[in-house]
């Protein structure tokens, strides 16, 4: 379940869950790999949280309509406590990140995890474990995606193509490229 | 009923967790840094002397720079800076970068075919440039390619111009030219000297016939106290610089105003 | 006969084209004025010790070293220092110079005392010598002998440099074949003078003639002669030392951090003039060839020649140049006068005509990756030049560019045409800028 959570079905260039940082925040890979780490803690904490609310709240009390808003609420929260966290840890890349760092709010990597957990019905630890892995995915797609952004800076693109166009071109290309695990078991 | 009391409890959980974290981990912002920040122009231009704009805003906050150092900023936003740090602003006089060269196309003459890298930092690296005169512009347009501000012109006979009236005197330009020609010269003064070369006249007449061939009719003229022959070239006063009718004099049109207008 | 070499990595194969390889050397016939350069080596210029109207003599010192990193220069010929003025150097820098009018005469100075008994004399007395003498590193970086014979770190080989890989050039190939002897009695005192275990002495495969008689007469001697295959930069000091020795040297570093002095040929011969007849350095090889001269050749010329009498002396030229280069093809600095001197570092005079030179192009790079196979030194021209241009320097900084030897193995060998030296000089270049800005 892991390997598939991070190569096979990739949240970002699989699932196409999360593109707004993705894109936002690959120009440096300083910046990605401070991105990645701040949306595994997100997300893996997310996971835990409300894999316990899915299954002793929701599921037991019948409210499953809920689960939207109440993922939201969590999600919201742990950002925020997350936002602090980095702010007093390191102010430089929390300037880096920006406004991005908020947006892992709406980050819909986040929240997709959280209701593919629910649907499938995963416990709490593999609820958890599965969120995790697919942050650790998302990073690495970031992670590989900045490192060719860089080179890409370096060569001359045609002006039409310059910046987002042959960004997009590029990440489409990179998606062609983790098709090749389709199938892995 | 039941969803609505988990939602609010859920809620409360929530808001005493972040609330908790604030209190033990906030970090406290200063929101005079933040609203001096709001009122930089973003160009990291490094006309203030500092890396950037952040510095610049930081070094203001703790009152260790003074407003007015920033040449991209407008004279609104420096006043309200000022106003909320409570310094009083510099005095700059409104300056603009010059290339003190005139030997385009059309008047200098090339020593050799230059083929190669189309930029003066690289092109200087062969045999000192492919201009028959060693200090002279080369025209590949290093200034232009660092100037935020469009203000220099690669001209069409390959010479670079500077704009004074969208230039900023950031000083980037400065840095970027190899032969050093270009200077930072107050908007007010007249007239300049559009010749960089220390070499005698009759030398420099080979090669470019719009060099400052240091003939002295510009000083007899007016006198030394506002034009003086150094080393062999014209030197303007800058405290007492002379008027725009003097250009009419220079024979080869090396001295001439700021938008370069000139005599020939 | 193959000896034990390694190879190294990289390296190109480019056309030898050398024409003058057959011609024995010719001397130079006297000129009517010679412009003497006083720096023709790497450090100070020389302090002027004459002035105008001075009368002169041949092996005079007219200027003297101007501290430790410096080197004298020597007169010419006899005759009237007409003036104190500068000349162009190959680069396009002007240098102090002295115009120099022959007398005809061709008078010598008492020359320096002969050091018959090389091989008991104090290696100071002989280290004193070579600087007095004025000799300086003539394979083309010129750096004077005194400080390179003088290392703060132990050494245990010696060097020669007899590998010429440069196309076009003959200059060495001629020196080795018709003035063996010196050649040896030069490596044998350099040798006891640095006190070296071995002496090996590197020469390619494509000058069997000079190889033959390098062995015979090295022939129970100290001096090993190994025969190395041809691949430019063969001749580089780095590249050399590991081919001969094994040794790396470090990134950054130089030859004595792996305990190695390496010597051109033709600076060992006139070291050995200089020690066994008291001549100093005034007069060198140079080799003047290229398909539009005459008669491509090799002359034994004095300092201060001009690059226009060489041409003179070659025959002319038969049709247009359309590149005229001091030194080889692709180390050597295109020139756009006549009227530089030959200095002591000056190996070669080369013409290219209008069908052999390439014109660069600003292509983009086209990946194929054929110059990071062919760079000698382990770069990646072809990243480096792409962050060259996008003008981050301090990422070129970590990218090694400042262990470029500017060999044009690169340039030689890109298909998009791509002027990559250029662009690795102007990322050496902002390096220094950015480097000295950082200690500043």
């Amino acid at each position: 379940m892991i390997i598939g959570a991070i190569l096979v079905n990739n949240f970002v260039l699989r699932r196409i869950l999360g593109i707004c940082p993705f894109l936002g925040v690959s120009k440096s890979t300083k910046t990605a790999l401070g991105m990645g780490g701040a949306v595994i803690f997100v997300m893996t904490l997310s996971g835990l949280v409300t894999g316990i609310i899915s299954n002793y709240l929701l599921k037991p009390f019948q409210i499953e309509y809920l689960r939207t808003i109440i993922f939201i609420l969590v999600i919201a929260g742990l950002v925020q406590i997350g936002e602090i966290v980095l702010q007093r840890l390191s102010q430089s890349l929390y300037k880096a990140l920006g406004i991005y760092l908020p947006l892992i709010t709406t980050n819909c990597a986040v929240l997709g995890a959280a209701i593919i957990c629910s649907d499938e019905g995963y416990g709490v630890l593999r609820s958890t474990v599965f969120s995790c892995a697919s942050a650790v995915g998302f990073s690495l797609a970031l992670i590989l995606f900045s490192s060719l952004r860089e080179r890409l800076a370096l060569s001359r693109v045609p002006q039409a193509f310059e910046g987002t166009p042959i960004a997009l071109v590029t990440a489409g290309i990179l998606a062609m490229a983790f098709m090749g695990f389709a199938g892995v078991n | 009923m039941l969803g609505a009391l988990i939602f609010l409890l859920i809620g409360i959980v929530v808001g005493l967790a972040v609330a908790l974290v604030v209190k033990f981990f906030g970090v406290q912002g200063n929101p005079l840094l933040e609203q001096i920040s709001e009122l930089m122009p973003g160009a990291n231009c490094g006309g203030c002397g500092y890396a950037g704009c952040a510095s610049y805003a930081k070094a203001l906050a703790e009152r260790e720079a003074r407003p007015g150092a920033c040449p991209s900023m407008s004279k609104e936003a420096a006043h309200k800076i000022a106003v909320l740090t409570g310094m009083h602003e510099e005095e700059r006089e409104p300056m603009t970068a010059v290339v003190l060269c005139s030997g385009d196309e059309d008047k200098a003459s090339r020593r050799a075919g230059y083929n190669g890298v189309n930029n003066c930092r690289d092109a200087v690296l062969v045999a000192q440039g492919a201009k028959s005169c060693s200090y002279g512009c080369l025209g590949l347009g290093a200034c232009a390619q660092v100037c935020q501000f469009g203000a220099i012109e690669i001209t069409e006979h390959h010479i670079a111009v500077v704009h004074p009236e969208l230039c900023r005197a950031c000083g980037r330009c400065v840095a970027a030219c190899p032969k050093h020609l270009i200077k930072l010269v107050p908007k007010s003064m007249p007239v300049q000297v559009f010749c960089s070369s220390p070499e005698r006249g009759a030398v420099k007449l080979k090669y470019c016939k719009g060099a400052c061939i240091g003939c002295g009719k510009c000083v007899r003229s007016l006198g030394s106290e506002h034009i003086s022959l150094v080393g062999g070239m014209a030197v303007v006063n800058a405290e007492n610089p002379p008027s725009a009718e003097i250009t009419s004099l220079c024979p080869t049109g090396a001295l001439r105003t700021l938008d370069r207008r000139g005599g020939k | 006969m193959i000896a034990n070499y390694l190879h190294f990595y990289g390296g190109v194969h480019p056309a030898e084209d050398k024409l003058a390889k057959g011609n024995s050397i010719q001397v130079a016939p006297l000129r009517e004025t010679y412009l003497v350069p006083l720096q023709m080596h790497i450090g100070a210029p020389a302090k002027l010790l004459v002035a105008k109207g001075d009368k002169v003599l041949r092996g005079q010192m007219i200027g003297e070293a101007n501290g430790f990193v410096s080197a004298p220069v020597h007169s010419p010929t006899s005759g009237v220092i007409k003036d104190v003025t500068t000349a162009l150097n190959p680069t396009g820098a002007r240098i102090p110079a002295v115009l120099l009018e022959s007398d005809g005469e061709d008078k010598a100075c008492e020359m320096l005392e002969p050091i018959k008994d090389w091989q008991n004399a104090e290696t100071d007395v002989l280290r004193k010598r070579v600087g007095e003498a004025g000799v300086v590193g003539m394979g083309g970086a010129s750096f004077p002998a005194l400080v390179k014979l003088s290392p703060s770190k132990p050494v245990d080989t010696l060097i020669i440099n007899g590998v010429e890989c440069e196309p076009c050039l003959t200059a060495d190939h001629r020196l080795m074949l018709e003035h063996t002897e010196r050649v040896i009695t030069g490596c044998l005192i350099v040798g006891r003078l640095l006190n070296v275990k071995e002496i090996k002495f590197g020469i390619e495969l494509n000058k069997p003639d000079a190889l033959a008689k390098l062995q015979e007469v090295a022939k129970g001697t100290k001096v090993q002669i190994c025969p190395l295959h041809v691949r430019y930069p063969q001749g580089a000091e780095k590249q050399l030392i590991y081919a001969l020795t094994g040794r790396k040297v470090p990134s950054g570093g130089l030859p004595m951090d792996v305990g190695c002095v390496v010597q051109n040929v033709a600076s060992v011969a006139v070291t050995a003039e200089a020690i066994c007849d008291g001549k100093p350095l005034y007069e060198r090889i140079v080799t003047v060839t290229g398909r539009p001269v005459v008669n491509p050749g090799n002359w034994l010329v004095r300092v201060g020649t001009r690059l226009a009498d060489l041409i003179r002396l070659a025959g002319g030229v038969k049709e247009d140049p359309a590149k005229i280069i001091s030194g080889g093809p692709m180390m050597g600095f295109s020139v756009y006068s006549l009227d530089i001197p030959v200095m002591k570092n000056t190996s070669g005079l080369v013409l290219l005509s209008r069908s052999e030179i390439v014109q660069y192009q600003s292509k983009s790079c086209l990946h194929c990756g054929r110059c990071n196979d062919a760079c000698p030194m382990q770069l990646m021209p072809s990243l480096l030049s792409q962050i060259i241009e996008s003008g981050k320097f301090d990422m070129a900084e970590q990218w090694h560019v400042m262990d470029c030897i500017e060999c044009g193995c690169c340039s030689y060998i890109c298909p998009a045409q791509r002027p990559l030296v250029q662009h690795m000089r102007r990322g050496k270049m902002e390096v220094t800028a950015i480097r000295k800005a950082r200690k500043g």
